[in-house]
């Protein structure tokens, strides 16, 4: 899975390019660990480009989340298309989230 | 009552404790000394009932009562029957002398024998005689023997006497023991008689009677008393459960709720097992209620603790508090997040160093302060890290957690690296577009100065005049156009004025707007279209300035004799638009940060082009915004390729799209 970096000032944004499912999420998810540690939670996943997901890449997410949330931070998703945005709101855990339209204003939420 | 209740204890085995409550007495018996409460445990605990005792006591008294009223009426009617015995014997003895005289008188001694036999037979007499005053019987009985007869009666026996003697009566007690009746008659014609009867002895007879009476009442009562004993030792134990257990109420009314000292012995019966019993539910109950209590207080105050560590650990800034030993005495979830380390780790063993945490030595010098009192207001230090340590500037704020408590200090860290580059891009944006205002109006102000004074000047020269104004208003007006837009993303309100865009005819103005500007720069400004370019769906005025932009900057960093290469084509659902340079290429490190707002490459090759470092910025989120995007291919020297990638989807008024052409 490709997985695309980029700064936005002192965050960085994470884009993974593919669905979130099976090996593929836990690429994303020891990716996603380093990032978390390395900008001390400033960073937001851009999942413009994550067409859907499944169980995996939902525990993936979750588990981050409640990571961040320990050190009074969650998990910035940004603009997420409808079927995982339906998928999160069905199972309960999009309150788990912030959302944001685009990667800019998910950047701009760390200001 | 509790105090006669222990001196009335007894020493039997009977009234020992039963074996719970001797442990129990002998663990408190020291404790139990003194106290009227421990008084009264041994006694509840012995199990002594005052009613058994009382029950029992009155029992013997009647019994006593009953006996002394036996013995008295007894011998109240031992002194009645003797003095009628006494009063029978008399008259039996008149009788039998009035008789005597006349059977004597007439000389019938048989008749006289057999009287006198049936008199001793009938009256109960050891011996009845009548005797001639020389003391030989005329007639003699016996109780129980026949007559004893007499065979010759004298004629006479005159000894001298007279009938006056006749009739005296005497009676005398026996030695032995009954009475002797001694009786002078007159025989007329004949002489004096005696007439001697001597009773049974009265007392034998009495002695027996009471005898008689006495074996029955002593066996009645033998008989009531074992009844009596059989019943209390039947009832004992329960009258005296029931004496504990109101000893125990009584207790309680007292004012004594201790359970050891309210129970009582259980070789009391079922009625003590039953009491004891009562009073362990009730322990438990009392027991379970003060758990459920201190459990809720407990839970209620977790619950608090929970609630205000939940807050501490929801908040975005790190927050610890430091003791006067530099200890790390609590610390929240983002504080472990800010300074790499495990919280739990942080507050191990009542506390670590904050120095293994805290490696900048001026957040530790402040906290040494403040913990030491020589700082007693909020201090705040704004650090910046190095990349091992997470990079960024973190701003920690410390302060005393009271003001007149130097001892402990409040620690409060904020990650304010975004706002700082936040900061240092605005700051940057103010200079670059102070400069790019500047330059277009202070080339507006040269020309139009030049046309004022020199108002007689030749149409060529005035037309240039104008010209380079007219360039540099739309200059200006691109600029402003730019920053409008970045605020508008700021505020997160650019939006897209959607409607059909004929790209063939948007390139045609394209070349019309940057042809003048790369001749200038000396560089080959070249449109290489497909023929049949579609109409797209989008926002024209934001596609236009996107191309813009990329066109713009390739001409502006293209240096003189470069070439700058414009293609538009559709493949793959997509329109790209492609604007290759040779010029001066962008480093691999910061190909994707051109793309940030207000950030110009860090190349002293441009050090003199102004810019505001929002086109590329605007550019890609006018792609993005199109559902597209923009994607970058460079190498240092060479040159750049920006490639705008926008979704072909179709005109909603299904225009024809126009062919495009190239152009030199």
């Amino acid at each position: 899975m490709e997985i695309v970096e980029q700064r936005q000032g002192a965050v960085t944004v994470v884009r993974p390019r593919g669905p979130l499912v099976l090996d593929d999420a836990e690429v994303f998810k020891s990716r996603l660990g380093e990032v978390m540690t390395r900008s001390l939670g400033r960073f937001v996943v851009d999942m413009s480009e994550v067409p859907y997901l499944d169980s995996r890449g939902l525990e993936v997410l979750k588990e981050t989340t409640d990571e961040l949330l320990d050190g009074g931070r969650s998990l910035r998703l940004c603009a997420a298309n409808e079927t995982v945005r339906e998928v999160l709101d069905v199972t309960d855990l999009a309150e788990s989230f912030e959302f944001f339209a685009d990667a800019t204003s998910a950047v701009r939420s760390f200001l | 009552m509790l105090k006669n209740s222990r001196d009335n204890r007894s020493p039997t085995g009977a009234d020992k404790p039963g074996a719970a409550g001797a442990q129990a007495s002998g663990a408190r018996a020291a404790s139990a000394q003194a106290s009227p409460v421990g008084r009264a445990r041994r006694v509840l605990e012995r199990g002594e009932s005052l009613i058994a005792l009382g029950g029992l006591g009155t029992a013997v008294v009647l019994l006593a009562v009953m006996g002394a009223s036996a013995w008295w009426t007894l011998t109240q009617q031992g002194r009645t029957q003797e003095a009628a015995r006494t009063e029978q014997f008399k008259t039996v003895g008149a009788m039998l002398g009035k008789a005597a005289e006349g059977l004597l008188a007439s000389g019938e001694v048989e008749g006289l024998a057999k009287m006198l036999a049936g008199a001793a037979q009938t009256y109960g007499l050891e011996k009845c005689a009548v005797r001639l005053p020389d003391g030989s019987a005329i007639a003699e009985a016996r109780s129980g023997l026949g007559p004893t007869p007499v065979a010759e009666l004298p004629e006479a026996w005159n000894t001298g006497g007279s009938p006056a003697e006749a009739g005296g009566m005497e009676i005398a007690a026996q030695p032995g023991g009954g009475l002797k009746l001694t009786e002078k008659l007159w025989v007329p014609r004949r002489g004096p008689v005696t007439l001697e009867m001597i009773d049974q002895d009265p007392a034998r007879i009495l002695t027996q009677l009471q005898w008689r009476t006495h074996a029955g009442l002593g066996a009645i009562g033998a008989a009531g008393l074992t009844g009596v004993l059989l019943l209390y030792r039947r009832m004992r134990s329960r009258l005296r459960a029931l004496g504990a257990i109101g000893e125990a109420l009584s207790a309680v009314q007292a004012g004594e709720s201790s359970p050891e000292a309210l129970r009582i012995s259980q070789d009391l019966g079922p009625a003590a097992s039953a009491w004891n019993k009562l009073l362990a539910e009730r322990e438990q109950l009392r027991e379970k209620a003060i758990v459920e209590r201190a459990a809720e207080e407990l839970s209620t105050r977790r619950g608090a603790d929970s609630e205000v560590a939940s807050a501490c650990d929801a908040l975005w800034q790190g927050v610890m508090l430091i003791d006067d030993q530099m200890r790390v005495r609590y610390a929240n979830g983002a504080a472990g997040v800010l300074l790499q380390a495990k919280r739990e780790e942080m507050t191990q063993g009542g506390g670590r160093d904050v120095a293994k945490f805290v490696r900048e030595a001026q957040v530790l010098d402040t906290i040494k302060s403040v913990v030491s009192g020589a700082v007693k207001q909020r201090t705040v230090v704004e650090v910046e890290r190095n990349g091992e340590q997470g990079g960024g500037t973190i701003r920690v704020s410390v302060r005393p957690l009271r003001r007149e408590d130097c001892g402990r200090a409040l620690v409060v860290i904020e990650d304010v690296t975004q706002q700082k580059v936040a900061d240092a891009a605005r700051n940057s944006f103010v200079a670059q577009a102070t400069h790019e205002l500047r330059t277009p109006l202070t080339n507006m102000r040269l020309y139009i100065d030049s046309l004022i004074e020199e108002s007689d000047e030749d149409p060529v020269k005035r037309a240039t005049a104008l010209n380079v104004i007219s360039q540099e208003a739309r200059r200006l007006e691109r600029i402003v156009g730019d920053m409008l837009s970045v605020a508008e993303i700021e505020a997160g309100q650019l939006k897209l004025q959607e409607g059909d865009v004929r790209l063939g005819a948007l390139f045609e103005e394209l070349q019309a707007d940057f042809q003048e500007q790369a001749r200038q720069k000396e560089i080959t400004l070249r449109l290489d279209l497909s023929p049949k370019l579609p109409v797209i769906r989008g926002d024209r005025d934001k596609i236009v300035m996107a191309i813009h932009n990329l066109v713009g900057n390739a001409v502006k960093y293209t240096p003189a004799g470069g070439e700058v290469i414009v293609r538009a084509f559709e493949a793959g659902g997509e329109v790209a638009v492609e604007v290759k340079d040779n010029g001066i290429g962008i480093k691999p490190e910061e190909q994707e940060k051109i793309f940030d707002k207000f950030y110009r490459a860090r190349d002293k090759r441009i050090a003199n082009i102004t810019g505001t470092g929002l086109g590329l910025a605007l550019a890609r989120e006018v792609a993005r915004l199109h559902g597209g995007d923009i994607s970058l291919e460079s190498q240092v020297d060479r040159g750049s390729t920006f490639t705008l990638h926008l979704p072909a989807r179709a005109p909603a008024s299904g225009a024809v799209g126009s062919g495009g052409r190239a152009a030199a």
